[in-house]
This record gives structure tokens, C-alpha cells and sequence, in this order.
């Protein structure tokens, strides 16, 4: 991977190949952002990872909060005392931190404020693909769209001039295909962080009860209507094509990006209006581009938020123009992510011009060729402590019970063989629909969450539990860190996004203090006895919270090479019968069958010990040399 | 050069997103207009795993269009079938012969395709066919998770990239860590030669 230090290079000028989010890392110093917020996500969490590996040595102070809310409330203070921010998120996250976000809006910032947002369409790894514009419409915050890394930076830098401007927070909406995605990236000058600002009583603006929040929308409103005629004159907004009049395209983000290649391979001479900032967005440069072409294309990714507002817009300017997008009939996908297909599909309809590219045919010979191929989705690890925890609950409730799952790296226990995850909405949602689930079945409900989402977002509803007496146990799978988004800290690791040691939050403790009469701590490996607790938990009369703590298996094994200590792989020994329990109960992707036969993949097997210890032949050997 | 489209296929874990970092800043270095499109989080899991590489000066768009691909560097062979329509008869498949078989087939004891059949399916598509033995070179050099950097070699021995070895072997020196470089140079180098001067791994 890359060494992260070249993004401190004081070289104006220099042309580097950049992360999306590697950029806007590097649009943080040269914006002269003193404080950053996360709580990690894909396909956000490399901002806040870049800056970690080089907050230091910048001079800046950043932190893993707990979660998306707590990440806005944080930097809100500290923008509060004229240092500049910036907070980064997966689109989800803004739905936790929009209780925050809505309000800040009305008491603004002295110092410049940025939150991303990073949209995932296609669901990547999330569980939607909402499309987040509309968190500005709603908020009436500006918002700006990069479409390239190189973008990425830049709008970091320009996000932060803006704010100070309007005294708005801005939010930089990006989506997976702009997040990570590598392209060259030429540097700005950098700007010394600035730490240390002054907190000014101003209750009147930083109270917000009712007399002072209803004076706080109407100054909010006429920031809106100044960043409108900021959006009129954006750099960032341009016709970027001409054309010959006859088709106009309205884009933003990435979908420029396809958009623009579309066009070429069908060799239409269209305008490109090319929208950078699109909240607010330029009326008034809209209804002129409305009026020059015959027909007009709104290309966009998921919602159709553009279309809309042009539409809106087109009913003042230009009432007869013919708008194509994907509203009432659909030329281009109102899911998934965009892509040069789907919009040479979407114009060759409109135009009635025929693709270069026999798109039909590719589809049937790659039908036939891939018939019959064996899906791969994602799957535990091997090693993963994760399994040997689903491997004792589903022993110890012979599957009977409801097994709500939670938002992580174990969501991918739904999977057969292991087969636990029955319901999953967002961070924290197993504790609670737990609860839900056992008053409206009266069935035992086991619900697993991971250390990171447990204090993301599971202690309101273990409350609940202790408080409304929900007789759920509360499985929490603790590998020790921030698994699924690449092994960031978390309260109960001991260390911080700066690297120093901290108060280690452990959950036992929390839960204990939340009122759970009955909380253990076990080992998953330790089959027998985490067996004997669980059974315990799940038959106690009121709610229950097992620790199933073990490092994950990933951490583990780069510690162990760090270190020099050598894996030696489990084995396969002769009193093996071949009756497949170990791979009909696991799936662990180091077991394999090799000639008709049960066998360990040694390049894949971190001699964990489950299998062993599963085994009922005991045919295989762990440790030793 | 308007565009030249990689496509790499594999499993997650076989250093699919270093070797499009390689060759991306191996493009950045010639002064090339590039994207490395990489897909992070859930999917990395053991899953499926596509990148893309697109160098030119027409790139835009950060993934590669159906039929479009130069080269399409198959880590795996499943997942090189899973990847065939990006390819047409023009298409270069560079295909590591490493199997990794899917959770699935043997939940489910189903047999993992012969070579045969899978070669005999991308001669659908296109009859330029290469089979590295990846794995092999890698464990040669002293490491098998090189297996990427020798794929890598073997793509530069064909001639059929935008960028030169010295480029590569530059991005190289720059991408990986300091103790980690001597083995993957030298996969780098039995990736190259095993292309380069062993004609019968060609189809």
C-alpha cells in the first residue's frame, strides 16, 4: 500500500496518483483543516485512515468518534470557535448524524466546516443506496459533487472557502466510483492547520430553543439565497461542450464522467452542462442552457434530484423544452450505479442513434459462457473468531431461535453454513428489533452485534431491554477493532486515531452499567465453555449480553508476521472418514476436497483450531511443528 | 493514445488492488492520463474482485465498458469467466492458472471446471490466451502472495502495455514496503521470462 507521507509533499505543481479519498486527505492540509471527525464506513473510510497515518506529523488533531452524530457534534464546537473541520461519513452515517446536521444549519460556523458525504449506489457494502443531495434540499446546506479525484481535492479546498463565506456547513457529496477510484492529482499550496480558536457567548445564535431558532431559519434561508448566486458564477458549474444545439446534457459527479465518453462513442455533438455545485443550484444558468438546445438529457446516478429541479426551473424558462431523464418514463436506471452503457443505452433511445457495440449480443455469449458458474460472494475469513462464535450459537440453539444481525463484518454469518442473520436494518438495529421479535413470538432471540457498532449504536436499545424487561440476549462479537472497514480503533481498543493510548471502554462494564443482570465475557474458541455460558444467557429470564471476545484473524496473523512467529497450518490426519462436518458446518475457505477428499489449504489456514476441535473423529491436528 | 482498458479479475486477497496501483502509477509516472477503479469494504472479504485500469487521454469514466478491454489479467479462472464481457476477440485474457474454489462447490460437492473447459470458453471470446503458472513463480521468488507482481511481469513480457518495464519496476520499488522488495522483484523478473522465453505456456 501506499506510504501515506506523500501527501504531506510541500511541492505545489506535483503530479501524484491519488485515492479519491487519498485527495481529499490531501485537500484537508492544503485547506488548512485543524480538526477532522469520522466514524469509519466504506466507501468514506480512507479519509479518515490517510489522515491518521499523518495527523501528527501535519500538526492537526483528528479522531475515530463514536459514531456519525457524535463525529457533526464534536467538529460543530470546534467550528464554533473559528477552527476549520471537516467530518467524514458514509452516506448512512448522515442519517445518524442528521439530527445534529439539520439544526447546525441554523446556527452556522465561524471557522469553515465540510462533511462528506460518501453514497454508495450498488450497495457495495451498504445496506441502501440512498442518494444524499437531498439531505441538502432538505437542510438547505450547499453542496458540491466531485467527479475525479483531482475534483475530490480541489472541492475540499473550495468547500471550506465557501463556508467561511456563507457561515454554512458544506457538504462534499461523492459516491464509491469517485471515493476509490485513482487518478492523477496536482497538488496546491498547503496551509498550517490552525488548532486553537475562542469560544464568543453568543447565546442568541448558539442556543437553539424555540425563540432563537425561529430568527436562526430565516438568517439560514437568506444564506441559502446568497450561496444561489454563488452557484451562478461556481467554477465548478460550466458548459463544458457547446454542441450544435440540437441536444443539451444536464450531469453531475461521476455521471459526468459516462456522460461525456457516451457521447463521443455515439459521436453526438451535444452541450454539456456540467454541475459541480448542485445545491443550490444556478437557475438562472440552467434556464439559459434550457432555452439554447431542442431537447435536453438529465444524466444522473440513482434519484433523479437534477431532473427535478430542472424541471422546476424549465417551467419558468423554457415551459415547452423536452426533457428526458428518468422520471415517469425511464431512459436511464434509477438504481444501481451509472455507467457508459447504461447511458449510450439511454441516449442511443432518445437520439435513435444504434450503439457502436452490440450490447445484446455480448449479454447472450457471456449468458452462455458463465452458465452454471458457482457465485463467490464474501465470506468470513479463515481464522475468524466469528465463525467459532456462530458455530456455538447455532449448537446451542439448534437454529430454533430469531438471530437478529447487525452492520459489520458478521452480517456475512447469514450465510450457509452458518446460517445466523434473520433481520438487519442499520447500525445498532439487532438489539432492538431483538426485542420486537421475542414480545410478538415469544421465541428466544439472539441478537449479534459487533464492538465497534456496539458503541456505535447499541446502548439505547440494551436500555431498552434492561427497562422494558425484553427477555433478549445480546451476543456481542468483540474481535477487538473496526473489522469490515479496515481495522480502525474504537473505544474499547485502548488506542486513538492519533495513535496515543486511551481509556479502554470495555463492554462488559457498559452493559453491566446499563442495568444487565446477567453479562459474561467468553472465549469462542473455547467451544465447551462459551457453549455452557450461552445456554446460560439465553435461559436467563431477562435480558443477557455475552462478550465473545477474540482478535480478529486478519490483525492477528500481520501481527504474527511482524513479529517473525511462523504459522504452522492445521492438518488432515488418516483417522479422517471424509463425512464432511468440518465443511458442511464451517465453510471455512481453507478446507477444501482435493481428490474426493477433505484437505487443508496451508497458504489459507491460521491454524485457529476450530475444525479441530470440532472434528467428532478428532482427525485433525492443530499446533505443534 | 486515446485508451487502453485492464481489467483485473481475481479473489480477494490475491493483491488485485496493488497490481492496479503498479500499473496506474506506472501510467502517472509517463506523464499518462489514468483511472484505477477498485472496489474496497464487504467485497473484499474472500469475495469476488474486479478492478479496473484505464490509461489515455480520453479516459473519463472510471470502469471499463462491456467488449472494451486490451487485457484482461485473470488472477483466478472462475473469476476470469466471470469477467469475459469485457472481452472481445481483441482482448489479451492473461490467466494466472491458480484455482481458488468457491465455499460453495464444496458445500455443495461440485467439482471445480477443468482447464479445458475453461480455456475453451474464453476461445469464445478471443483466441489470444495466455496461462501463467502464478502461484509457482511466486513461491519460486519466496513468497506466494508475489503472485500478483509475477502476473504483472508476465503482462509487461507480452509488449502489449502502454507503459514501460522500467516504469513498472519503478512503481514497484515505490509501492512496496522496503523488506518486501528483493521478493518481488525477482517475481517480477520470473514473470517476465516465464512469458517472455517459454513459449509453450502459450494456448
Amino acid at each position: 500500500m501506499p506510504n501515506l507521507r506523500v501527501l504531506l509533499s510541500d511541492e505545489p505543481g506535483k503530479r501524484v496518483l491519488l485515492l479519491g479519498n487519498e485527495a481529499i486527505a490531501r485537500g484537508i492540509l492544503e485547506a488548512g483543516i485543524g480538526v477532522v471527525t469520522t466514524y469509519p464506513g466504506t466507501p468514506a473510510s480512507e479519509i479518515g485512515d490517510s489522515v491518521s497515518a499523518i495527523a501528527e506529523e501535519a500538526g492537526l488533531y483528528m479522531e475515530y468518534s463514536t459514531n456519525e452524530m457524535v463525529a457533526v457534534e464534536v467538529a460543530a464546537g470546534a467550528v464554533n470557535c473559528g477552527v476549520r473541520a471537516l467530518t467524514a461519513m458514509k452516506h448512512v452515517g448522515l442519517n445518524v448524524a442528521a439530527d445534529a446536521v439539520m439544526t447546525l444549519a441554523y446556527i452556522g460556523v465561524r471557522g469553515g466546516y465540510v462533511i462528506v458525504t460518501a453514497d454508495d449506489p450498488q450497495c457495495y457494502s451498504s445496506q441502501n443506496e440512498q442518494d444524499n443531495r437531498f439531505y441538502a434540499l432538505l437542510s438547505n446546506l450547499p453542496c458540491l459533487e466531485p467527479s475525479t479525484p483531482q475534483e475530490a481535492k480541489d472541492m475540499t479546498v473550495s468547500a471550506v472557502e465557501l463556508s467561511e463565506e456563507l457561515g454554512l456547513p458544506v457538504l462534499l457529496r461523492t459516491t464509491t466510483r469517485v471515493n476509490h477510484t485513482r487518478g492523477p492529482v496536482v497538488y496546491g499550496n498547503l496551509t498550517k492547520p490552525k488548532l486553537k480558536g475562542e469560544f464568543v457567548r453568543e447565546p442568541n445564535r448558539l442556543v437553539m430553543v424555540p425563540a432563537n431558532a425561529r430568527p436562526m431559519h430565516v438568517k439560514l434561508l437568506e444564506k441559502a439565497e446568497k450561496a444561489e448566486e454563488i452557484s451562478e458564477k461556481s467554477p465548478y458549474n460550466t458548459v463544458v461542450y457547446k454542441g450544435n444545439g440540437e441536444l443539451g446534457i444536464i450531469c453531475s459527479g461521476s455521471a459526468y464522467n459516462y456522460a461525456a465518453e457516451a457521447t463521443s462513442l455515439l459521436g453526438l455533438d451535444v452541450g454539456i452542462l456540467k454541475l459541480g455545485m448542485t445545491h443550490p443550484l444556478p437557475e438562472r444558468m440552467i434556464g439559459e442552457f434550457l432555452k439554447t438546445y431542442k431537447k435536453i438529457v438529465v444524466v444522473e446516478e440513482l434519484e433523479p434530484y437534477l431532473e427535478m429541479n430542472v424541471k422546476a426551473i424549465a417551467k419558468d424558462y423554457a415551459p415547452t423544452a423536452e426533457i428526458y431523464g428518468k422520471m415517469r418514463r425511464s431512459y436511464f436506471p434509477r438504481k444501481g450505479e451509472l455507467s457508459t452503457r447504461a447511458v449510450v443505452t439511454g441516449l442511443a433511445e432518445i437520439t435513435g442513434k444504434k450503439p457502436p457495440i452490440d450490447f445484446g449480443e455480448i449479454d447472450s455469449k457471456y449468458a452462455e459462457a458463465v452458465k452454471d458458474l458457482p457465485s463467490r460472494p464474501p465470506i468470513l475469513c479463515p481464522g475468524c473468531p466469528h465463525r467459532a462464535s456462530f458455530y456455538v450459537i447455532r449448537k446451542v440453539t439448534g437454529g430454533k431461535a430469531v438471530y437478529p444481525t447487525d452492520i459489520g463484518c458478521y452480517a456475512l454469518g447469514f450465510a450457509p453454513p452458518l446460517s445466523i442473520g434473520d433481520i438487519l436494518i442499520c447500525m445498532g438495529s439487532s438489539v432492538s428489533t431483538a426485542q420486537g421479535i421475542n414480545k410478538a413470538t415469544g421465541v428466544d432471540t439472539v441478537a449479534v452485534i459487533g464492538d465497534s457498532t456496539f458503541f456505535h449504536a447499541a446502548i439505547p436499545g440494551l436500555i431498552n431491554a434492561v427497562y422494558n424487561n425484553h427477555k433478549v440476549t445480546l451476543a456481542v462479537l468483540d474481535n477487538l477493532t473496526t473489522a469490515m472497514t479496515g481495522h480502525q480503533p474504537h473505544p474499547g481498543t485502548g488506542t486513538t486515531g492519533m495513535h496515543t493510548t486511551a481509556t479502554r471502554v470495555l463492554i462488559e462494564k457498559v452493559a453491566e452499567g446499563c442495568g444487565v443482570k446477567y453479562v459474561r465475557v467468553v472465549n469462542p474458541f473455547n467451544i465447551d465453555e462459551a457453549s455452557r455460558v450461552l445456554k446460560e444467557a439465553v435461559q436467563y429470564p431477562g435480558p443477557s449480553v455475552v462478550v465473545f471476545r477474540a482478535p480478529c484473524t486478519l490483525m492477528l496473523m500481520s501481527e504474527k508476521r511482524r513479529k517473525g512467529i511462523k504459522t504452522v497450518p492445521c492438518r488432515v490426519t488418516d483417522r479422517c472418514t471424509n463425512c464432511m462436518a468440518c465443511i458442511k458446518l464451517l465453510g471455512c475457505p481453507a478446507i477444501t476436497i482435493k481428490d474426493g477428499k477433505v484437505s487443508i489449504d496451508e497458504t489459507l489456514c491460521t491454524a485457529c483450531g476450530l475444525c479441530a476441535s470440532i472434528c467428532p473423529y478428532k482427525a485433525i491436528e492443530c499446533g505443534g511443528s | 493514445m486515446d485508451e487502453f482498458n485492464i481489467v483485473l479479475a481475481g479473489v480477494g486477497g490475491q493483491g488485485i488492488l496493488l497490481a492496479s496501483e503498479i500499473l496506474g502509477t506506472a501510467a502517472v509516472k509517463e506523464g499518462l492520463n489514468v483511472r484505477v477503479s477498485e472496489i474496497h469494504g464487504m467485497a473484499q472479504r474472500g469475495g469476488a474482485v474486479v478492478s479496473n485500469v484505464r490509461i489515455g487521454d480520453k479516459v473519463l469514466a472510471p470502469t471499463v465498458l462491456e467488449g472494451k478491454a486490451d487485457v484482461l489479467l485473470g488472477f483466478e479462472p472462475l473469476e476470469t469467466l466471470r469477467n469475459l464481457k469485457f472481452a472481445s476477440e481483441k482482448t489479451l485474457v492473461l490467466m494466472n492458472d491458480e484455482t481458488v474454489p468457491p465455499t460453495e462447490l464444496m458445500r455443495t460437492m461440485k467439482k471445480y471446471p477443468g482447464l479445458n473447459e475453461i480455456t475453451e470458453k474464453i476461445h469464445r471470446f478471443t483466441r489470444k490466451l495466455i496461462v501463467v503458472k502464478a502461484a509457482d513463480l511466486a513461491l519460486k521468488a519466496g513468497n506466494i502472495l508475489t503472485r500478483n507482481v509475477a502476473l504483472i511481469g508476465a503482462l509487461a513480457a507480452t509488449g502489449n502495455l502502454p507503459v514501460k518495464v522500467e516504469s513498472l519496476e519503478e512503481a514497484l520499488r515505490e509501492l512496496v514496503p522496503a523488506k518486501y522488495l528483493e521478493v518481488n522483484l525477482k517475481a517480477f523478473k520470473l514473470g517476465f521470462e516465464a512469458v517472455g522465453e517459454n513459449k509453450s505456456s502459450r494456448f
